[in-house]
């Protein structure tokens, strides 16, 4: 490394061009290679967040996918990760700026898994491993750049979580149930990329469960507990993440609709004991639809909830991702030739 | 942290004087292109209006605010304004609407 390309990162690092961790500094030689890959042109607006006066062109996008380090075979999926990422459904904006402290949380599935490297066993949820840590570190960056009205407004988030510097989560090629994507309408041999904004995952620990009822109780329990976010809006909703040890049992008493429908039922709570404790506003919004005496789910509706198939075999911890409440869509799309 | 925002706003402009040339890096950081704006200092009437953003217990706490402030002879607007969702953008029409009133917006309050 040359003192030149030191004393770069340095000016990106003290010039707010980073997410706190050096960067390569965006050259114009790679953000072009870059945006080939991708199949843009440097100024074509590829987003737009209307209500901030914020235009985002091709080469903001490229030159963020250099910094993050990712290769440019990356290309077609960074393309559609960006453009989930500015569908102005998403709220880029608001996971930047939320007191929820939110990441933008990519979920990777189908042959791309296999074809970019992506890691989807050992650590799935914090692989050490390019593809997964540049990615997700790429989305991070986006929300980061793109979220702040080019720097004038201030993020809020109250304690965040370690995924708003990277947060990448691949899921098996091979599933026991229909690929991961399949539960947002797209089919099932295609490459996809997902994104939710969300918080950092709750582990859910059983290695003593003798059936897929009791493996699913557990995640049932941690969905329900009383700092869960989702309590009073329940907007928001779970990513349940479930290992091959614990899909071992699952898998032979439940689809996947009958594991929606089960944890849709399990994951209760007394209302009047969210109220006790302070989970409930004192004058709720109609939206929240808060019925006292009765037993009160995080969801409002069982499809608030999916599942995705990663992690290695040889340990029984499965996890639940909470969903930011602030992002009402996932955003699912193909990524064409991978 | 003492910095203002101004001071966190990233560079426009880097450049590198590498070891064969010197270029420019390329910004990574869309910024606004604002129209002009008008901002008033100081509200033309007297009067409050409260905006319940959504967020829990904001409409107790507002409504505690205008019962004290009616008390101390203050003009209150007897609707408290409902932002449809609480992490989303104001709807343009309600903020077009808001721009045109004489007094005083208070929003943002709550837990």
């Amino acid at each position: 490394m040359t003192d030149s390309l030191v004393a770069d990162i340095e000016n990106c690092l003290e010039n707010g061009w980073s997410d706190g961790l050096p960067v390569i500094p965006p050259y114009a030689g790679l953000v072009d290679a870059m945006l080939a890959a991708m199949g843009w042109t440097a100024t074509e607006i590829v987003g737009e967040i209307s209500d901030q006066q914020i235009r985002v062109r091709a080469e903001h996008v490229a030159a963020t996918a250099v910094m993050a380090g990712c290769k440019t075979a990356y290309g077609p999926l960074l393309r559609e990760l960006a453009l989930a990422a500015l569908d102005p459904r998403f709220n880029l904006s608001g996971t930047e700026v939320t007191t929820g402290g939110a990441s933008v949380t990519v979920f990777v599935s189908g042959p791309v898994v296999e074809t970019l490297g992506f890691e989807h066993e050992a650590n799935a949820l914090g692989a050490n491993n390019r593809a997964n840590a540049t990615v997700g570190r790429y989305a991070q960056m986006l929300r980061h750049f793109c979220g702040r009205g080019g720097g004038v407004l201030k993020c809020h988030g109250t304690i965040g979580h370690p995924g708003r510097l990277s947060f990448c989560v691949a899921e098996h090629p091979s599933t026991v149930w229909a690929p991961f994507h399949t539960q947002f309408g797209l089919p099932a041999e295609s490459s996809a990329v997902t994104l939710m904004a969300t918080e950092g995952p709750n582990s859910c620990n059983n290695h003593y469960a003798a059936t897929g009822g009791a493996v699913l109780d557990t995640i049932a329990d941690c969905m329900a507990h009383f700092g869960q976010t989702n309590w009073y809006y329940r907007s928001g909703g779970f990513v349940v993440v479930l290992p091959p040890d614990h899909m071992d049992l699952v898998r032979q008493e439940f689809s996947r609709d009958q594991a929606r429908a089960y944890l849709h039922e399990k994951a209760r709570r007394p209302t009047d004991d969210l109220i006790r404790v302070g989970r409930i506003a004192h004058a709720p919004l109609p939206y929240a639809e808060v019925e006292p005496g009765r037993p009160r789910s995080p969801l409002k509706s069982p499809e608030q909830l999916s599942f995705i198939e990663c992690g290695a075999a040889g340990g029984r911890f499965s996890a639940v991702i909470p969903r930011w409440v602030g992002s009402l869509h996932a955003i699912c799309r193909t990524i064409p030739n991978l | 942290m003492s910095q203002t925002i101004s001071d966190q706003i990233p560079a426009r402009r880097l450049t590198s004087c590498g070891d064969r040339s010197c270029e420019w890096l390329v910004d990574p950081i869309p910024r606004p292109a604002p129209a002009a704006i008008t901002i008033t200092l100081q509200p033309r009437q007297p009067r409050v209006t409260f905006i319940d953003h959504g967020k829990p217990n904001s409409a107790i706490i507002l409504g505690h605010a205008g019962e004290i402030l009616r008390a101390r002879g203050v003009e209150v607007a007897d609707q408290i304004l409902l932002k449809p969702d609480a992490s989303q953008r104001m709807p343009a029409a309600m903020l077009q609407a808001l721009a045109g009133e004489p007094g005083l917006v208070l929003c943002g309050v709550s837990d």
